[in-house]
């Protein structure tokens, strides 16, 4: 593929670091931005250098997700993965420039190293990417221009030693054993400085996290609301929820995926945005929010499992619901049957559904979904997924045990 | 067959000295991209932190959920409904109980057509509860109706019932019998919703044959009886219901 001592997988190997190096850029760009606890466009484009956009939901959803950055419980956020790559990946454009400028006289050792060394991050990005497929669902753009330059970096380290092996007529100077563990060491500490870096400056958010208010009325006038309490539950948790809006399923997942939702004696409000009994809008955002809504009441003591097929149907009945109440009420009654849907369409539901919107009402609650509250604490809504971790560390730490 | 070819000392040493100045450059820029990247991050890092104490923009306004304000809410309308909330026992901890006629022309302090001119917006949200003469039990139809009305609540806080009686008997009669039809009214919903909040939800004014008697244009407003003959007389031995979309 390489003729012998070519230069061209060394050049590769020193493009993929430098494109490597601008895709984990952007993701940490995108990361630190939301330190000062507001949304922001994110970059999401496999062009580098495309702008942010707020179109941008698989990007999103993998920046929120438990697998994007590390130490969550001890940093606001924790230190994004991406900070890892952008320190490794100046030290593989560093040495893929060695081994460019040296070319044939390139010491067999470095070219052995490199070729070893230079397959890890796509490594890393194979685990990712399968992390990504598996528990996510989603591939962020971002993440897949670091895979591809993860993968174009082990071409050119591999295609680097095939170029350079047998080539016994090249002048080589030998170089000494113990350069392998200093280049080991310098690869470590490159890959470390920029999350160093980002550890000591992350802005202190502590004095922030219970700025968002209280619930001023714990009951529900008139109803009970719906429990789903965990197996090892310490918490007192009240979450305000609509089960067809995508972000309120991005946090339960979060909840359920990091082992949260077992901690929490979880009293669910359901709020609906669907203007079909929802008052508060003019619009409906999730049509068909109230069926599916009055189908997790009906649940009783299933509700929780109502509501997590809710969200994994998501996408279908969020279809179903713009299609029409008739596709709504089929999808219901053929998974949980004609007793369930009987439910649905009892008044009685309509009233207790009316009796939670008015607790939101009653409360003077943000119109807007996910909302957790720990007692009576209101969660601000950035805390609930960046900060997920570190508030509950703060604010709730016997969750996190 | 093919023999290795010494490279020879010199040349050897010109390679080492060459692979020598690629590493010291390599070693430059690596140092360089990693110090960039740190600064790069240390930047980020530090406006964020400074957008955090002195923010660029306010936050994104955010609707407050809270009961629904719908067009008819005028002023004039509030006041009144207002009045008689806090005169006839909604509000939150009186003792008593609804409002007779003379309570009503005196907190309302409004005139008969201007009292009723005040529920047209509610047309089509409310509904007319008809009576037999002289009677306050409440029909299957009257039943249908009240239990259609009750249920579209949606962001209402308040359900008021409006009984009267027409004006056949004396005043003293019509006063009390009207309060029966209110009462019947709110038997019935307390049957039906099985709800402990209820007393704190339903308001209730009788007012016999005294005040804002109705004309027979009401007769085209929903009417448990829409199929009988209607005029002044049997729309006015009736109760008329409807949740109310104000923020009281």
């Amino acid at each position: 593929m390489f003729g012998r001592g070519s230069k061209v997988p060394a050049a590769i190997a020193l493009a993929a670091s430098l494109l490597g190096l601008l895709f984990a850029s952007y993701s940490t760009l995108d990361y630190a931005k939301h330190l000062d606890r507001r949304l922001h466009d994110v970059h999401c484009s496999f062009i580098p250098g495309a702008a942010a956009t707020n179109e941008a939901e698989a990007c999103r959803v993998a920046m929120y997700s438990p697998y994007s950055a590390l130490l969550k419980d001890q940093y606001w956020g924790g230190l994004p993965i991406s900070l890892f790559g952008l320190g490794a990946f100046c030290f593989f454009a560093a040495f893929s420039l060695y081994l460019l400028l040296s070319a044939e006289r390139a010491p067999r050792r470095a070219v052995g190293f490199f070729a070893l060394i230079g397959t890890t991050p796509l490594l890393v990005s194979l685990l990712m990417l399968t992390i990504s497929l598996t528990q996510l669902g989603q591939l962020c753009k971002t993440c897949v221009g670091i895979y591809i330059a993860a993968f174009l970096l082990a071409v050119g380290a591999i295609g680097t030693w095939v170029a350079n092996r047998g080539d016994a007529a090249a002048p080589r100077q030998p170089i000494a054993l113990a350069l392998i563990p200093a280049w080991l060491v310098a690869l470590g500490v490159t890959t470390l400085v920029p999350a160093v870096v980002y550890a000591a400056s992350v802005p202190d958010q502590r004095q922030y996290l219970s700025q968002c208010g209280e619930i001023k009325q714990a009951k529900i006038k008139g109803d009970n609301p719906i429990k789903l309490r965990g197996t090892r539950a310490v918490q007192p948790t009240m979450l305000f929820e609509d089960p067809l809006c995508p972000t309120c399923k991005a946090f339960h997942d979060r909840l359920v995926t990091e082992n949260i939702i077992e901690k929490l004696d979880i009293e669910l409000v359901l709020f609906p945005l669907d203007s079909e009994c929802n008052w508060m809008l003019d619009h409906p955002l999730h049509p068909g929010a109230c069926i599916v809504s009055k189908a997790v009441l009906c649940g009783e003591g299933n509700a929780r499992q109502v509501l997590e097929w809710a969200y994994t149907e998501q996408e279908y009945l969020a279809r179903a619901g713009k299609a029409g109440a008739g596709v709504l009420r089929a999808a219901i009654k053929q998974r949980w049957g004609e007793g369930l849907l009987r439910c649905v369409d009892d008044r009685k539901t309509d009233v207790r559904l009316n009796n939670h919107l008015h607790f939101a009402s009653e409360n003077n609650i943000p119109v807007s979904t996910p909302q957790m509250y720990l007692g009576k604490r209101r969660i601000c809504d950035e805390d609930t997924d960046l900060g997920l971790r570190y508030t509950l560390g703060q604010l709730a730490p016997e969750v996190l045990k | 067959m093919t023999q290795a070819t010494d490279p020879g000392p010199r040349t050897v040493a010109n390679g080492a000295s060459a692979s020598a100045v690629a590493g010291i450059g390599a070693l430059v820029v690596g140092a360089l991209l990693c110090a960039g990247s740190a600064f790069a991050v240390r930047s980020w890092t530090s406006a964020a932190a400074e957008r955090l104490v002195t923010p660029e923009a306010e936050k994104p306004e955010v609707a407050i959920a809270d009961q629904a304000e719908v067009a008819y809410c005028t002023t004039q309308f509030k006041q009144v409904l207002e009045r008689v909330l806090h005169s006839c026992g909604l509000a939150e901890g009186e003792a008593r109980r609804g409002c007779k006629p003379t309570d009503v022309k005196t907190f309302a302090s409004i005139s008969d057509d201007d009292f009723n001119a005040l529920f047209t917006p509610l047309k089509d949200r409310g509904g007319v509860i008809m009576f037999d003469e002289g009677r306050d039990d409440l029909d299957d139809k009257a039943k249908k109706l009240l239990e259609e009305r009750w249920f579209a609540r949606k962001g209402a806080r308040y359900f008021f019932v409006v009984a009267r009686a027409s004006k056949t008997g004396n005043q003293a009669k019509n006063r009390a019998l009207s309060h029966r039809r209110a009462n019947s009214v709110m038997y019935f919903l307390t049957q039906l919703a099985n709800d402990p909040q209820i007393e704190k939800k339903v308001g209730m004014l009788w007012l016999g044959n005294e005040f804002a008697q109705l004309s027979k244009e009401y007769c085209s407003w929903p009417t448990s009886r829409p199929e009988e003959k209607c005029d002044e007389e049997p729309i006015n031995r009736s109760a008329f219901v409807s949740w109310v979309d104000c923020r009281l």
